[in-house]
């Protein structure tokens, strides 16, 4: 219990930075919200009398303190390109985002774990060689040249699945996950072989272990002693690294929504960055961040389920 | 040694070595022109003797492009995994060396900019900076900094438990001749591992930031920009797409072949 | 009697091109005998056991010759030829085996309900109530408290001493004919260690299984063969009863393994130290003389070292662990004072302590009339000079990347004592004090064997001249023979350069050799102090007696019982930070002989 009480205090403190970081690299930028609605060749009148209203004069500190303010009140501000108000855009994209997250994740740990364990089992062997070298390729690969290839391939030469759009799950949930499969495979593909590899190098950590050996010694039949004594010790680092690839992810959403035209977070953040819209950035930067952070710390509470050591530390 | 000259390493070297020399020499042996003129009549024209990986919207060669390209790309990724190094270094030794409440303070606030994906960090750097070829460098090395300054400190601080460097402090070393001699020498292979591992990712960042149009600009080429042109002609000539991707693809794999060659020689603890 | 286990003409290899590991092996074992195969590292030993398993495959071995006959109730098998399903058959249920490191033996996400019990549901088919109730009985014939908690309990809950019981348990669940045991007790400390080895003696006698024990240590061979197969580079070179085998080595590398281990005991009623003996080294050991008048070089008064343990988001100070408590003792120049003890008795604390490797929380700390603890920063520096210190992992304690010169020479460049060619000079005049060729001095650490990089940390150490050396285990982590060999020139060194050492060890028989003064340890304090004689022969603290009593002695005359040994487990020297402990209060046993008054019951009041 006091454990968690001391995650819950760390986790706000982390919030906190990641505010102050958020709001200090948008704060670096020349030129300010006042300019961006009015445009550069405004009247330098008209452009003192936004600033003051907007409260742009005063210390940043106090700027702050309204945007945070603003953050916890659920008053997000208005989007400059978009015209509505932040907090609902924000949430209607992030469904869309989580849709191709979870799916991503999904396609990518199905995979990843197999094959990493098939290679780790077979190690040096031509099984091995065959998992580990298109993993590198696979981690070699940007996003967008995957979504590219999936694009010719799947939309145009088959025709099997659209090649942009989204569709809400509320909607058509098959056509929602028709539109999302290309932009979750895209993120899966570069993301699976990097969980192959680690899978592959935990598992074969585990397993030259002693316990590995006294299981053996025991008798027990070679299946049992790599998918049950093995990898239920390799479940741990893997899901940790897959948590910590949350954040890659998040990295990457922003290039593969915005090549299939997925109006999800990543398509907003890169529309706010595009046209410098600096509340919509601040608020979007923040919340990915943030997600990200949550996953993290999700991710830390889940090991503690599955790893005794630390359930009981 | 011998592991050094597998196949892998060997092709992951031949590789790096391959791609380092088109970027450093291809500048100096091939005009500029070839890359920039038009062909008005081969626009868009699959490869063919003329144009051996065929031509651009407009009508460009795209090997010359490609080839050319090459040493914007390398250029900033070098130039962005350099300074995440010079910044990350020191951070990273000083934390894990020293330790305290320095130690403390640094490492929650890496820890918090690691929550920030590090693309995003780099695109909204280079947004705000206003994208340009010193700013996406600036913005790429920024965003690797805290990855690097972690994985430095961590090596630090195991270096700074072991024997040698407690019998090199009970003989009177001073903490400036204790990291000069003993803490950088053996946390060198493991910066050496990952800076050629953060050398892939980077290339992979340049492209992704020049394919979203907030990295490098027209008229300097990279690979990531020639991909975001070719966008709207996926179509009718995908080899647009394909022969900078290809070009991308085949570095960080040299990259990340010799990369975990030389963790398996240098560093064989850390896992990849 | 046919043997159960017949090994003819054993050959493993690892790959091709490397030399085997395993050459020509041939021994027997009998029902219910136990055979200890002794060796040093790469003798092949290990390989051998883990051949009969047929586990080697597994680390990339191959048995290209020989046979292995197991008798089984229907009739012999060759298990070189056996395949895979038969092995699975006969692993855990004909053959139990146990491993070296207790610590990561049982799978650390598993209870041990379920690790015990999984041998029987293969082999017997048994499960829930059933194999529940054998696994309990197991846990009983181990002798481990509480059974029914453990069962539901994580191996990261118990001790290194309960861990191995419940690898003998797995072991033992089928009840095989023929036990392996790989190394049990290298990694335990020495109580727990001779519990083992009862517990082993013990199920043997009752259940009638053989046992094949690989050690390296001949004590314990002492303490538990019947018969004793010595192995040396992949090879057997003799094989006998144990007692033969101690009484009248016939092979030259038998007569060097024994040899080399000091005994318990042996160095009685003598004054000083002496050095070990070496192979083919027949004359009596010469005796270092001992001191007249000795003259104090280090006084440690009430030296106490906490260290702290943080917790919560702001890694608040929240409790101690106690690895140092008020701790005093006296080294005078020219001897030797050793401080022994268990893992976690904080002898290794004090020693980095006295260096100020870490900073000591009250106490101080006077080497030559100067206090170490009140020395600032500049100071210290200066005052290293007269102390050094060797630590116990000869590969981690050298810079891996540095020329052997430039190590034994950072210390002479770094206080300015010589520089060019004196330096050059100097260095090499170390090299030749510590026995090294001069020509090893261009070479990198990882050209060095074990022994010779310790040769290279004294050699550094010595490079200031310093008045005291704390070795940390300096000759833990060595084969036997060079273990003498390395204690050997500490001890010439001392008698020739006047120095004093501080030698912490855990290892009693080393301790009795080579100490003037010693010191046992437990729990932070010092439980008794004094001459070596005294506290070798006249043992006053019930702890320095059960550590006495548990330390296996290299004669098979003298076994110890399961009966004699009732050792309690070390409490936990962490305490929050409103404890408040005793004072250490001496009663005085004879001159300069000390013993702890008992304030166990008023730290165990405060837990």
């Amino acid at each position: 219990m006091a454990y968690l009480l001391n995650r819950l205090l760390s986790v706000l403190l982390t919030l906190f930075l990641i505010s102050v970081i958020t709001f200090a690299v948008t704060n670096i930028l020349p030129g300010d919200v006042a300019m961006m609605i009015m445009g550069t060749q405004s009247n330098p009148e008209a452009l003192a009398g936004l600033r003051e209203s907007l409260g742009l004069n005063d210390p940043l500190i106090v700027q702050y303190g309204r945007w945070i303010g603003g953050l916890l009140t659920g008053d997000w501000g208005r989007s400059l390109v978009f015209k509505e108000a932040i907090g609902p855009l924000i949430a209607q994209k992030a469904v869309a985002s989580g849709v191709i997250v979870v799916m991503s994740m999904a396609i990518a740990l199905a995979c990843a774990i197999p094959l990493g364990v098939w290679a780790a089992i077979n190690r040096d062997r031509w099984q091995d060689s065959t998992a580990s070298t298109s993993a590198l390729i696979g981690v070699s690969l940007p996003d967008f040249f995957w979504g590219i290839m999936l694009i010719l391939l799947f939309a145009r030469y088959l025709g099997w699945f659209p090649s942009s759009g989204f569709v809400h799950p509320a909607d058509d949930f098959l056509g929602a996950i028709r539109h999302a499969f290309l932009p979750s495979l895209a993120l899966g593909l570069g993301l699976m072989a990097h969980l192959t590899r680690m899978t592959r190098s935990t598992m074969i950590g585990i397993l030259g272990q002693e316990f590995i050996r006294v299981a053996r010694a025991k008798g027990l039949a070679e299946r049992e002693v790599v998918w049950s004594y093995g990898l239920r010790n390799a479940i741990g680092p893997v899901i940790t690294v897959a948590g910590l690839q949350v954040g890659y992810l998040f990295g990457s959403i922003i290039v593969v929504e915005s090549l299939f035209n997925y109006t999800g977070m990543g398509w907003l953040t890169y529309q706010a960055l595009l046209n410098r819209d600096i509340p919509l950035i601040q608020s979007t930067v923040f919340v990915i961040a943030a997600v990200v952070m949550l996953t993290n710390l999700f991710v830390d509470l889940l090991y503690m389920l599955i790893d005794p050591r630390i359930r009981m530390a | 040694m011998r592991r050094f000259l597998s196949g892998k390493g060997l092709v992951g070297a031949a590789i790096v070595l391959i791609m380092l020399l088109i970027a450093l020499l291809a500048p100096l042996f091939i005009p500029d022109t070839f890359a920039t003129q038009m062909d008005m009549r081969a626009r868009l024209s699959g490869p063919t003797l003329n144009h051996i990986f065929g031509t651009d919207q407009l009508g460009r060669d795209l090997f010359y492009r490609v080839v050319l390209g090459a040493q914007t790309s390398v250029m900033i990724a070098g130039a962005a995994v350099l300074m995440s190094i010079v910044i990350g270094l020191p951070l990273g030794i000083i934390s894990g060396y020293f330790g305290g409440v320095i130690d403390n303070v640094l490492m929650r606030l890496v820890d918090t900019l690691l929550s920030f994906p590090a693309l995003l960090l780099a695109l909204t750097i280079s947004a705000v900076l206003g994208p340009n070829l010193t700013n996406t460098i600036i913005a790429i090395g920024i965003a690797f900094t805290p990855f690097l300054a972690r994985i430095i400190r961590g090596e630090a601080l195991r270096v700074a438990q072991m024997p040698y460097v407690e019998a090199a402090r009970a003989a009177g070393t001073t903490d400036l001749q204790m990291i000069i001699r003993h803490i950088l020498p053996n946390i060198m292979p493991a910066i050496i591992v990952q800076g050629t591992i953060s050398l892939a990712f980077a290339i992979l960042a340049e492209a992704g930031l020049s394919f979203l149009g907030l990295g490098t600009q027209p008229p300097d080429a990279s690979w990531g920009l020639m991909i975001q042109a070719s966008r709207d002609y996926l179509d009718i000539a995908p080899w647009t797409a394909l022969v900078p991707g290809a070009a991308v693809a085949i570095t960080v794999l040299g990259l990340n072949m010799f990369g975990d060659v030389l963790r398996d020689v240098l560093d064989p603890r850390t896992d990849p | 009697m046919t043997p159960i286990v017949n090994i003819e003409k054993l050959r493993v290899t690892f790959g091709k091109g490397t030399d085997a590991a395993v050459k020509d092996v041939s021994f027997a074992i009998n029902p219910g005998e136990t055979v200890c195969v002794v060796g040093e590292s790469g003798s092949g030993k290990s390989v051998t056991s883990l051949s009969l398993m047929r586990l080697v495959e597994f680390g990339g071995g191959t048995i290209v010759d020989g046979r292995m006959t197991l008798q089984r109730d229907d009739g012999p098998i060759d298990l070189a030829q056996a395949d895979g399903d038969t092995m699975r058959d006969i692993r855990g249920d004909e053959i139990g085996m146990i491993f070296q490191e207790p610590m990561t033996s049982l799978n650390p996400v598993f209870t041990i309900e379920r690790q015990l019990t999984d041998g029987l549901r293969v082999h017997r088919g048994m499960t829930g109530q059933a194999a529940r109730e054998r696994a309990l009985e197991l846990l009983r014939d181990v002798r481990i408290p509480e059974p029914e908690r453990r069962l539901k309990q994580y191996p990261h809950e118990l001790s290194g001493g309960m861990r191995q019981r419940v690898v003998i348990a797995i072991a033992m669940a089928c009840e095989p004919r023929l036990l392996i045991a790989d190394e049990p007790t290298t990694a335990l400390d020495v109580t727990i260690q001779a519990e083992i080895l009862a517990l082993i003696n013990r199920l043997k006698r009752e259940t009638g299984m053989a046992v094949m024990f690989i050690t390296h240590d001949m004590a314990v061979v002492a303490q538990i063969a019947d018969r004793v197969v010595v192995m040396y580079r992949g090879d057997v070179v003799e094989e006998g009863p144990v007692a033969d085998i101690f009484a009248n080595p016939k092979a030259d590398y038998t007569k060097a393994l024994l040899a080399a281990v000091p005994r318990l005991g042996e160095m009685r009623g003598k004054a000083a130290p002496e050095p070990m003996r070496l192979v083919g080294d027949t004359s009596a050991p010469k005796p270092l003389t001992p001191q007249d008048h000795p003259e104090p070089l280090l006084e440690v008064k009430n030296l106490t070292t906490y260290f702290p343990v943080k917790g919560g988001p702001l890694r608040r100070h929240v409790a101690n662990v106690h690895a140092v408590e008020d701790v005093t003792f006296t080294l005078n120049k020219g001897e030797t004072l050793s401080l022994v003890g268990e893992s976690g008795c904080g002898k290794s604390s004090c020693g980095r302590s006295i260096l100020r490797l870490v900073e000591p929380t009250s106490g101080s700390v006077i080497v030559d009339r100067k206090d170490i603890l009140a020395a600032n920063h500049r100071d210290l520096r200066l005052l290293r000079r007269q102390m050094q210190m060797i630590f116990q992992d000869p590969f981690a304690s050298l810079n891996p990347y540095m020329r052997l010169s430039a190590q034994v020479a950072e210390p002479l460049r770094n206080f300015g004592l010589a520089s060019g060619s004196a330096l050059q000079d100097r260095v090499a005049g170390l090299f030749d004090r510590v026995e090294l060729p001069r020509d090893y001095m261009r070479r990198f650490p990882h050209e060095l064997s074990g022994g010779q990089r310790q040769r290279i940390a004294i050699a550094r150490a010595l490079a200031v001249s310093p008045k005291l050396i704390i070795a940390d285990e300096a000759v833990s982590a060595l084969d036997v023979s060079v273990q003498a060999q390395v204690l050997n020139l500490m001890m010439e060194l001392q008698a020739d350069l006047g120095l004093s050492f501080l030698f912490i060890s855990h290892d009693m028989a080393v301790v009795e050799r080579i100490s003037h003064h010693v010191a046992v340890m437990y729990l932070g304090r010092i439980v008794e102090i004094g001459p070596r004689a005294a506290i070798f022969e006249n043992p006053q603290h019930s702890y320095t007696k059960s550590l006495m009593q548990a330390v296996p002695i290299a004669d098979p005359a003298k076994r110890k019982l399961e009966g004699d040994l009732n050792f309690r487990p070390i409490p936990s020297p962490m305490h929050p930070l409103s404890y408040a402990p005793a004072q250490s209060l001496y009663d005085t046993v004879a001159a300069g002989h000390l013993v702890l008054r008992d304030i166990e019951r008023t730290t165990d009041a405060n837990p």
